[in-house]
């Protein structure tokens, strides 16, 4: 065993050298690139500012799934910060919840994945995305994994990620003012069908408030030329030109896709922080923003990631990670409420089939010990 | 080497039945002409000499014909009040006997700031100290033993004496427990002789810092109980100390002015009849010629009423066969069939404390001084005031208003009954 | 009261609490939970450190700190995110009327401190005896706490404590409060010399002392008796469970008993031979006697090396020690200077005499007019001990502790270990005031036979400061945490108020 892994390590080795970081490697239809450069570096200053930053997540759970459907609990939150000083909202409920049936639907000779969102609350009306924008083909490439038909459950949680983009909306809208900003937990890519209407939606919301909307990703799979991680790459860039502390790295690239209106930055975002993050903020409103305003931006952005549990990221989507991720331990009385529902109705043979037909894996795992999730 | 006579508790007067009470002279007699022949420097009287403050004049005549004697012969007679003889209000027959020359009371007295200070009597001849503390009432002195000023008195040199009229906690008999007493540590350390009285029971004995405490008991029985005890065998009498700068000698002398005996008999699970005969044929056996005889019945009979043992006929059968006096202890037979009150005690006194003690708690009052302990004692003396007799030549109005002032002595409304 | 704390989860044993930031919860805290009907009382049984923020990273972010490297870092509201959890128990559900609770509080229910008020149902009883006030972990409240003195007494009381927690303390507090009263007899076996105050303040300060305390010592003050008992006092019963004696010595004691009666002790010392004990039987019998009673001879005449014992004096101290504990008095018997088991002799002939009166009592339908008697006994496992009680057999302590109580006759025993006392006399003695033990085994042997469950109480009891007990009584509705007044302050305070001074008549 050993003897196997020494070479595989001996392979990794050589996989890469970070000798030659090569250039950032985004797809060329969509994106122009900007060869790495020290010159577009720039420290984080800290500037006091009345400004203010929202941060909003979302997380989903499975209650119950087969092949054909995918029930989902969701929900999605958010804060406000100021700095360091987390802000009450004034007006619009802090977290939504709902459940969404994503079922499979023949019609026009194909297998569509329709879902039914039911809200769980009375804060969630006019927060929630609309049952006829998560209707999607099962064959469609951007849902698949290789040629395969795409999974439901992946498919049932794009109504998590467009409530997000929703409630991110209305934040800006109702509890955020002028110069304030909205940063939402991933990038700023609408991927997914009806996508770019939220994103379209909330960007206008945005300007008409003039609230800065950004998005922050946790991890990137941006690659360099050369193979390396960009961000990686970036990092080490930045080590080698000399910026020790906090910095931006900006631009990336640009954005030539609809489906992307972001202007990509790279960030670190404290001086003890061990990562650096992709941070994106609306192409159009980066476009008009000056360095003094971005500068404040990043510098809000910066005071709040001085946490030592995680230094560097913000605090805020920590927060806002918390309070909107759905525990296994909430999802299985929820499960157990709805078989109960079923039962009542009399179809717990006919779902139960259904069920059995998607989760033999499971059994697997008990049989060996191992958690089904 | 000096010598003195240490008597205690004649209680002259306490005795009614004639023949009682030519006895107890008879004791108080002899024991003077004792001390006279044995010529002591002088003679203590540690309380209760007599029975009460204001006693039978006859029993006064012939007990001052004997103190005159002892006085003339140049031997006085030192005293100190006890429980019954002194009176809190007016003048007791100590004082009278005083004011005549016939004795010297001792106690000298004084409130310095908050305590007593005590003056020590010179005896002239021996050069001995005396002091004490004279009784009161229901043991109540002991409130002067705690502001005494001790120390001035264990500074004193030479050669003490302590006098007082109390029970000691360390010394009560054992079947005396409930009496009132108060403990040795009240009084002042490192006198060579703690002379006692009221304690009717002869004892010697001694603490640390306590050298020689002495009680020399009744000098003639004044109750059932030491009735009970002399015919049984307790020797009744007194003390002559020798002492120079210590007491060197304890000479119990002993007075003995009658043979007595003493019968017990049980009555249990007989019927009176039973009893009756069981008694007459239980006498008739004993020899009680010229003897002072104690009959103690007890038991619970199975039938009849106590009254059916006919007591007065035993009596008159002892009497007949020569017994000088008899005394019959009855308290103890009781019947199955007549059961009214039962009381604990074996005599009269005990009967009465006892009765009284059942029954304090159920007295409602907002006065301290007629609840509690303090209600009992006051209750014994007042009980012990009415049983006063009427004096030879005193009226009637007169002895009722001896009795109702010191009763409201007693009660403290001697003023509300003044501006009556 | 402001909320101090919400409910977050647990069971009726262990509720957990998280603290409010910037409140104090403490162990042994009581608070209350408010409900429609009324509320419900809990106490604080541990205390521990909640955070969001695993526990690895906090490990981290403290070595950061520690080593310097953790500048410009900081929590972000610290205050959310690393707490106090507190464990609680439910004591008790006070509406209409105060019960022992049976149902969980509100989930997610505010949680207060408790107030005065909220103690009104802790009644003062007809026979009160006074422990202390009412404690919430460190606060005093001022509520006091007391107990029916003669359903207390009667049933025995434990007071188990390490040295230097406040025992002797307490029980002065106790005897205090007693004096005066005239409803308890209380003996006291004093080794120490510690409850009458012969210099310094000390019951003799009690302002009733004269009419309810009697003390007697060896060496006794001005107004207090000398220790002495007569030698005809002692019976061969007295020394059972004290002294081991074998069955032939045994005999040999009821023979010179039935053949000399109250002098059968100084028989046996001056060696006057009676038929059917052997020479050597006799020699042992002298020699225990020597040591016990510490006799000797004086020329011809038996003394005592202690002055304790006599063949003249205290005839009637048994009899008066009695009569005063009838009395209701509180009685103290200086045994400072007389050996161990002199002191347990004494107490036995007391104790015997008692427990036989009070049997009396009963069986001529008195016993309810008698004041109930309590034997104060420190170091209890000298004749509670089951090692004791195995070797040398029961005695009158015994006795008393496990049948007292038909007779109103019982047992203040103080220990530091209870452990070793057996298990049938511990759950006998229905109110234990628990102090401060940092053993656990015997904070265990406390526990499991309390009046109440007290099983989660292991930290709490671990962690009672000086003075800090907790009453766990078949006569309280819960254990209740008291603290129990410093005795020379208690004594100050009530004998400033000073009493109107009696002027003096010399009268004799």
């Amino acid at each position: 065993m050993s003897e196997s892994l020494r070479i595989v390590a001996q392979h990794l080795d050589r996989c890469f050298s970070e000798d030659q970081l090569g250039s950032p490697h985004l797809s060329s239809h969509n994106y122009r690139v900007h060869p790495f450069s020290p010159n577009y570096f720039r420290m984080i200053q800290s500037i006091d500012s009345e400004s203010r930053m929202a941060f909003v997540d979302g997380g989903n759970a499975e209650i119950a799934g087969a092949p054909n459907f995918s029930i989902q609990l969701n929900r999605v939150y958010y804060n406000i910060f100021q700095g360091q000083r987390r802000v009450q909202p004034s007006r619009l409920s802090q977290r939504v919840q709902f459940i969404s049936l994503t079922f499979a639907n023949f019609r026009d000779g194909e297998i569509f994945f329709d879902t039914k969102i039911v809200p769980m609350n009375d804060e969630a009306e006019g927060l929630l995305p609309e049952d006829g924008d998560l209707s999607f083909s099962s064959m469609d490439r951007r849902l698949c994994l290789g040629g395969a038909r795409a999974d439901i459950s992946r498919v049932a949680s794009i109504a998590r990620r467009f409530a997000e983009w929703r409630l991110a909306t209305r934040v800006a809208e109702m509890e955020l003012h002028s110069g304030d900003a909205v940063t939402m937990d991933g990038t700023l890519r609408t991927a997914f069908g009806n996508e770019a209407k939220y994103g379209a939606k909330a960007y206008e919301t945005a300007k008409a408030s003039d609230v800065i909307f950004s998005g922050l990703s946790k991890s990137s799979k941006l690659l360099t030329t050369t193979g390396l991680s960009l961000l990686a790459a970036v990092d080490r860039l930045a080590h080698e030109s000399g910026y020790i502390g906090r910095w931006r790295y900006y631009p990336v690239a640009d954005s030539l896709s609809p489906e992307h209106e972001a202007a990509i930055f790279i960030v670190r975002l404290h001086e003890q922080a061990r990562y650096v993050f992709r941070y994106e903020i609306q192409a159009e409103q980066a476009k008009k923003l000056g360095d003094e305003r971005l500068d404040t931006v990043l510098s809000q952005l910066s005071q709040n990631s001085y946490d030592p549990s995680f230094a560097g990221y913000p605090y805020g989507l920590i927060d806002a990670h918390i309070h909107a991720r759905v525990p296994l331990e909430e999802v299985e009385p929820c499960r157990a409420l709805l078989l109960s529902e079923v039962s009542r109705l009399g179809s717990w043979q006919k779902l139960n089939r259904q069920i059995r037909s998607g989760n033999a894996h499971s059994v697997i795992d008990a049989l060996t010990g191992v958690s089904n999730r | 080497m000096y010598r003195f006579a240490h008597l205690a508790d004649a209680h002259l007067g306490a005795h009614r039945d004639p023949i009682m009470r030519e006895l107890e002279i008879k004791a108080f007699n002899l024991s003077l002409d004792r001390c006279i022949r044995e010529k002591v420097d002088f003679i203590l009287v540690c309380g209760d000499l007599f029975h009460v403050c204001i006693p039978d004049l006859a029993v006064v005549d012939e007990a001052v014909k004997k103190m005159r004697d002892a006085v003339d012969a140049d031997i006085p007679i030192y005293v100190i009040y006890g429980s019954h003889d002194y009176s809190p209000n007016s003048t007791s027959i100590i004082d009278v006997l005083a004011s005549a020359g016939i004795i010297r009371k001792i106690v000298d007295w004084e409130l310095v700031g908050d305590k007593i200070r005590l003056n020590l009597f010179l005896e002239p001849r021996t050069g001995a100290k005396l002091t004490g503390i004279s009784a009161r009432r229901a043991g109540l002195e002991d409130r002067y033993y705690d502001i005494l000023d001790r120390r001035s008195l264990e500074r004193e040199p030479g050669f003490k004496i302590f006098a007082f009229h109390s029970a000691l906690d360390e010394f009560k008999p054992a079947d005396m427990s409930r009496m009132e007493s108060f403990a040795t540590s009240l009084l002042p350390k490192g006198f060579d002789y703690y002379a006692g009285g009221h304690v009717h029971d002869r004892s010697d004995n001694k603490l640390p810092g306590y050298e020689k405490i002495v009680y020399p008991g009744a000098l003639f029985p004044k109750d059932a109980r030491d009735l009970e005890r002399t015919v049984k065998g307790e020797k009744r009498g007194f003390y002559i100390v020798s002492f120079d700068d210590e007491v060197r000698e304890l000479e119990f002398v002993e007075v003995s002015v009658f043979d007595g005996l003493y019968i017990e008999h049980d009555v249990t699970d007989r019927t009176g009849e039973q009893a009756n005969k069981g008694l007459q044929a239980k006498i008739e056996v004993e020899e009680v010629n010229g003897k002072l005889v104690l009959l103690k019945v007890a038991g619970q009979l199975s039938q009849g009423k106590t009254s059916d043992i006919n007591f007065q006929a035993i009596r008159r059968q002892l009497l007949t066969a020569g017994a000088i006096h008899v005394e019959v202890n009855r308290h103890g037979v009781t019947s199955k069939e007549y059961q009214v009150i039962t009381i604990s005690g074996e005599n009269v006194g005990e009967i009465e404390a006892n009765l009284l003690k059942e029954n304090i708690g159920s007295v409602k009052t907002s006065q301290p001084k007629l609840k509690g302990e303090e209600g009992l004692q006051l209750s014994k003396e007042l009980l012990r005031m009415l049983r006063t007799e009427s004096q030879l030549g005193e009226g009637k109005r007169d002895y009722e208003t001896r009795v109702t002032t010191q009763g409201a002595e007693a009660l403290g409304l001697r003023e509300e009954l003044e501006k009556k | 009261m402001s909320t101090c704390g919400q409910i977050i989860a647990g069971e009726i044993g262990k509720i957990l609490i998280r603290q409010k930031a910037g409140e104090r919860i403490e162990l042994g805290d009581l608070l209350v939970v408010d409900d429609s009907e009324g509320y419900l009382l809990l106490q604080i049984t541990d205390l521990i450190y909640g955070s969001q923020v695993p526990q690895i990273s906090r490990e981290l972010i403290a070595g950061m700190s520690l080593e310097g490297l953790g500048g410009g870092l900081e929590f972000l509201e610290p205050q959310l995110r690393n707490y106090v959890i507190a464990s609680a128990k439910a004591v008790l559900s006070v509406s209409s009327k105060p019960h022992a609770p049976k149902m969980l509080p509100e989930f997610f229910g505010s949680v207060r401190h408790v107030s005065e008020k909220d103690l009104q149902f802790l009644s003062k009883p007809m026979n009160p005896m006074y422990l202390g006030k009412v404690r919430s972990g460190s606060k005093v409240l001022d509520v006091d706490v007391y107990v029916d003195g003669v359903e207390a007494l009667t049933h025995h009381v434990l007071i188990p404590a390490t040295t230097g927690r406040g025992k002797s303390n307490l029980v002065k507090v106790m005897l205090w409060n007693m004096i005066g009263q005239g409803k308890f007899g209380v003996l006291v076996l004093d080794p120490h010399d510690e409850y009458y105050g012969r210099t310094g303040k000390g019951l003799k300060n009690h302002p009733s002392a004269r009419e309810g305390l009697e003390y007697y010592s060896t060496t006794a003050p001005p107004g207090t008796s000398t220790l002495v008992v007569n030698l005809s006092s002692i019976e061969p019963d007295h020394f059972e469970g004290l002294v081991r004696f074998s069955d032939v010595q045994q005999s040999a004691l009821s023979l010179y008993s039935s053949e000399y009666g109250e002098e059968w002790i100084e028989n046996i010392m001056r060696g006057t031979e009676v038929k059917g004990v052997q020479k050597v039987t006799l020699t042992v019998l002298q020699r225990v006697l020597r040591t016990t009673l510490a006799l000797y001879f004086d020329g011809n005449e038996l003394r005592c090396r202690n002055n304790v014992f006599s063949t003249s004096a205290g005839e009637a101290t048994i009899a008066s020690i009695i009569a005063a504990l009838e009395d209701g008095k509180v009685v103290i018997v200086d045994t400072s200077r007389v050996g161990d088991e002199a002191e347990l002799l004494i107490g036995s002939i007391i104790a015997t005499q008692v427990f036989e009166r009070h049997q009396l009592y009963k069986s001529t339908g008195q016993l309810e007019d008698k004041a109930p008697v309590s034997i104060v006994i420190e170091e209890a496992p000298r004749v509670l001990g089951a090692e004791r009680l195995e070797t040398v057999g029961p005695n009158i302590y015994s006795t008393i502790a496990r049948e007292g109580r038909k007779f109103r006759v019982g047992l203040i025993a103080v220990t530091q270990l209870t452990s070793v006392i057996p298990r049938e006399i511990l759950t006998n003695m229905n109110t234990k005031i628990i102090f401060g033990n940092e053993m656990a085994s015997e904070r265990r042997a406390i526990m499991d036979s309390a009046a109440q469950d007290l099983s989660e109480d292991d930290r709490n009891i671990a962690s009672l400061d000086m003075g800090e007990a907790i009453v766990s009584s078949i006569f309280t509705r819960f254990a209740v945490p008291i603290r129990v007044p410093l005795f020379e302050e208690l004594a100050e305070r009530e004998t400033s108020r000073s009493r109107p001074s009696q002027k003096t008549v010399l009268i004799g």
